[in-house]
């Protein structure tokens, strides 16, 4: 009798939890399997060249810079960088991605790249955390403290080529990222992988304001706007915070900033925000390269080849050659079945739509314009789902950071393809699970508050699971 | 004596230089060691906005100045207030207004101690000035939501006009099977502005019932779907009235800064046709201060109603509108 209590206890414990283990959304996690990303376009081939630009281009994002008296000519490294190589912080899955799992940061010293007599890792940087860059919101005052009034947010390179073999004399000290943690005055972003970028860059303005006119009336608490180009006015649409125009800005901007190497779009060495409204980079610490500026140029001179093609594409800059890589990258391939089978992605597709995250994420920006460079660029979606625009994402994520016309809450829409295969999430990289990501949406002053809510309280635990299914598919 | 002299005046000048160079130069860093209780930024806080709202003065009631106070949401500007449902809060303030004249006015959801409800409330507003839709009033707006609404979603009611707390609404119902939700939209017009309420939630019942709570607002007697145009206590608000022979004279702003957001201003003038009020829906504190200076400038033709000059409430739009033209529709609030 006993024992036959016990078990319908049992029973009905079983009964009253087994439903909310079975139901209880998780999220999928980052996708194994080939990368379903890294590929060229499908128009690309070597009859016309676009291959082999493409191969060049993606050689060049796999180089490793040097300060000097490099053997390849990869020249120019500093004197101060995040990383010396491209790929290593665009490597997730595939090279012009994201953040990789392992972080080459953290091993710059233990690789060689960074000398440990006179850098430090931060501790911001970790072994399995998220590549990242800082940023001082504020300038500091004489005494140590952040200066609300003063607005600084550039990026503060994290090492500085100090005690390398070919850096010479030059000795720079790291921006105090210890006093700027202790102070809070010091925010992150990750890489964005750029993966299908060429289709972005091809979107005309008038689909994007299309977009965003048939968006208006959402009942969602959802009005964007768009960032622009600070020269012609016309809509910018790549970083974080849709700052930069052009693959090719977008290029030479990281390659100035996050590597310290000029080239001929940002033409001198980089010194920190504030240093520069003072003497400037120490004179041992300029033309390392001992080559002139720009480092990074048109090279006039190149050996014949066989191939005319290969031979053409040698000639470009970095620059021009890691835009048309990024360029002629293809877009993330979703999968239709993993995680969670078919039912359910397409399930969750259809949830994401009705609960108002694709305002927002619009899944497919209708058509790019026709293409110069190659066919699968012109008349062709964008199924990036993002509409491009900036969006106040509120206190909780505010970065406080401006750049162009978007302020310290305003961030592009993130173009969720590709998602599948992302390790760290959101612009700082601040988490690995799409739960706590979605759940960032929501704070004060955020246009994703009601979406989220929809997504958090609405849906039942199995609808959410689909959603979650459906984005890990991407 | 003259060489402490001119010790003491080197000295001086070298503290001095050293003083305004510090105080004059931001730090991007250094070595602070001896200041271990460096201040602290706040965390969560928004200290770096960007294009924002603002306006010439802080006793002139704005759209998005209401605010829920003992569970009561009152907003001045629209002259209406409306009663929460007990245990349904405000958890998150929305964004500022957006350059399209988009506003959040409050996002209300049941409390967290209160698990039996499942549902938002969203009250928002939409003006006439700036709105990316071509419609001229808020029946317009409601159905061109509608002719507009993704197949994902089902229409449950279609546009109609229905009575609330005594007033006219245009009551819309939609819903999508797939996430078993539904969206109750009612909407009205007052001061050119659609003021909406959507109630959101998966429980027909529970719609009901807060929407026969909207029973006890108040509202100004010019809430209508077409009929809110100002007028009595408050400005008549006409649509791009700042046009053609109404302005006297115009002197556009000087901009420091080429920027290319665009300018949403809703500015009311006075009897004698002088600006006395400018509410900045969206834009850089510099671009406010050259548009405040030249606007005090401007001077209208003073509206005129039933042959007395009155108040008048328009949008002017500046700096550059990267947007796609809208078809012309009725006008807002053209008497």
């Amino acid at each position: 009798m006993k024992t036959v209590k016990r078990a319908s206890v049992l029973a009905f414990l079983v009964a009253l939890f087994l439903p909310g283990i079975a139901f209880s959304q998780t999220d999928p996690g980052v996708q194994g399997g080939p990368a379903r990303a890294g590929s060229p376009l499908a128009s690309v081939n070597s009859s016309d060249g676009t291959l082999q630009f493409f191969q060049n281009g993606q050689a060049r994002f796999q180089d490793i810079e040097s300060v000097s008296n490099s053997p390849t000519g990869n020249n120019g490294l500093g004197p101060r960088f995040n990383f010396v190589q491209c790929s290593g912080c665009h490597l997730q899955p595939a090279v012009g991605g994201t953040g990789p799992a392992t972080n080459p940061q953290f091993q710059v010293i233990a690789n060689g790249f960074v000398s440990g007599s006179t850098n430090a890792i931060p501790s911001f940087i970790t072994a399995n955390g998220p590549t990242r860059e800082a940023r001082f919101p504020f300038f500091f005052d004489q005494f140590g403290n952040p200066n609300p009034n003063a607005p600084n947010g550039g990026v503060e390179d994290l090492f500085t080529v100090s005690g390398r073999s070919d850096a010479g004399s030059c000795s720079l000290p790291q921006p105090s990222f210890a006093l700027a943690q202790q102070t809070n005055n010091i925010i992150f972003r990750i890489p964005t992988p750029t993966f299908g970028a060429g289709l972005i860059e091809n979107v005309d303005d008038s689909t994007l304001l299309r977009n965003q006119a048939a968006n208006a009336n959402n009942n969602l608490g959802i009005s964007g706007t768009f960032n622009h180009n600070g020269n012609d006015g016309t809509i910018a649409r790549f970083g974080w915070k849709a700052q930069n125009k052009s693959l090719e800005l977008f290029a030479g901007e990281a390659y100035n900033v996050e590597m310290g190497i000029s080239n001929e779009i940002f033409t001198q060495d980089r010194p920190l925000p504030g240093e520069d409204m003072n003497a400037g980079l120490p004179a041992s610490c300029l033309n390392l390269s001992g080559s002139g500026y720009p480092e990074d140029t048109t090279n006039f001179t190149t050996k014949a080849g066989s191939d005319q093609f290969a031979t053409n594409a040698s000639i470009p800059s970095d620059t021009v050659m890691f835009a048309m890589f990024m360029r002629l990258l293809a877009p993330p391939t979703p999968s239709t079945t993993t995680p969670g089978g078919a039912t359910s992605i397409a399930n969750g597709r259809r949830l994401f739509s009705a609960i108002g995250c694709a305002t927002c994420h619009t899944p497919t920006l209708s058509s790019t314009q026709a293409s110069n460079f190659t066919a699968s660029l012109g008349n062709a979606p964008a199924n990036a789902f993002s509409d491009l625009e900036i969006h106040h994402m509120g206190t909780g994520l505010a970065d406080n950071v401006s750049q162009g016309g978007a302020g310290g809450d305003q961030f592009r829409t993130a173009p969720l393809w590709g998602l599948g295969q992302r390790i760290f999430l959101l612009h700082d990289g601040r988490t690995r699970n799409l739960l706590s990501a979605i759940e960032a949406h929501e704070s004060n002053g955020s246009e994703g508050t009601q979406a989220e809510l929809n997504f958090d309280q609405l849906l039942t635990s199995s609808q959410q699971q689909d959603v979650l299914n459906f984005l890990r598919s991407l | 004596m003259l060489t402490s002299l001119l010790r003491f005046l080197t000295f001086l000048g070298l503290s001095m230089s050293l003083l305004a160079q510090a105080q004059g130069v931001p730090q991007s860093g250094g070595d602070f060691s001896n200041n271990p209780e460096a201040k602290k930024l706040p965390t969560g806080v928004l200290l770096v906005k960007g294009a924002w709202s603002s306006a010439s003065d802080s006793v002139t009631p704005l759209p998005e100045g209401g605010r829920v106070d003992k569970n009561i949401y009152n907003n001045p500007y629209f002259g209406f207030t409306y009663a929460l449902s007990p245990d349904w809060v405000e958890k998150f303030s929305g964004p500022p207004p957006s350059d399209s004249g988009y506003y959040v006015l409050a996002q209300i959801r049941p409390a967290e101690t209160f698990k039996r409800a499942r549902g938002s409330i969203l009250l928002a507003a939409q003006d006439l000035f700036f709105t990316l839709t071509p419609a001229g009033n808020a029946l317009e707006l409601v159905n061109f939501a509608k002719d507009k609404l993704s197949p994902d979603y089902k229409v449950e009611q279609p546009p109609a006009l229905v009575t609330i707390a005594g007033h006219s609404f245009v009551g819309f119902a939609y819903g999508s099977p797939v996430a078993e939700l539904h969206w109750y939209v009612l909407a009205t017009q007052i001061r050119c502005h659609m003021v909406q309420f959507v109630f959101t939630s998966r429980d027909d019942k529970l719609v009901e019932s807060l929407i026969h709570d909207m029973d006890k607002m108040t509202l100004p007697a010019e809430a209508g779907p077409i009929s809110g145009r100002g007028g009595g206590d408050v400005p008549v608000c006409i649509k791009d009235y700042a046009s053609g022979e109404n302005v006297i004279e115009r002197v556009p702003p000087v901009f420091a800064e080429r920027r290319f957001n665009p300018v949403p201003v809703r500015i009311i003038i006075d009897k004698e046709g002088k600006v006395k009020h400018v509410h900045f829906l969206s834009t850089f504190p510099d671009q406010a201060k050259a548009i405040s200076d030249a606007l005090s400038q401007w001077r209208f033709k003073p509206y005129l109603h039933d042959g007395h000059p009155v108040e008048l409430e328009t949008g002017i739009l500046f700096g550059r509108a990267p947007r796609l033209a809208t078809s012309p529709s009725t006008n807002a609030g053209t008497e």
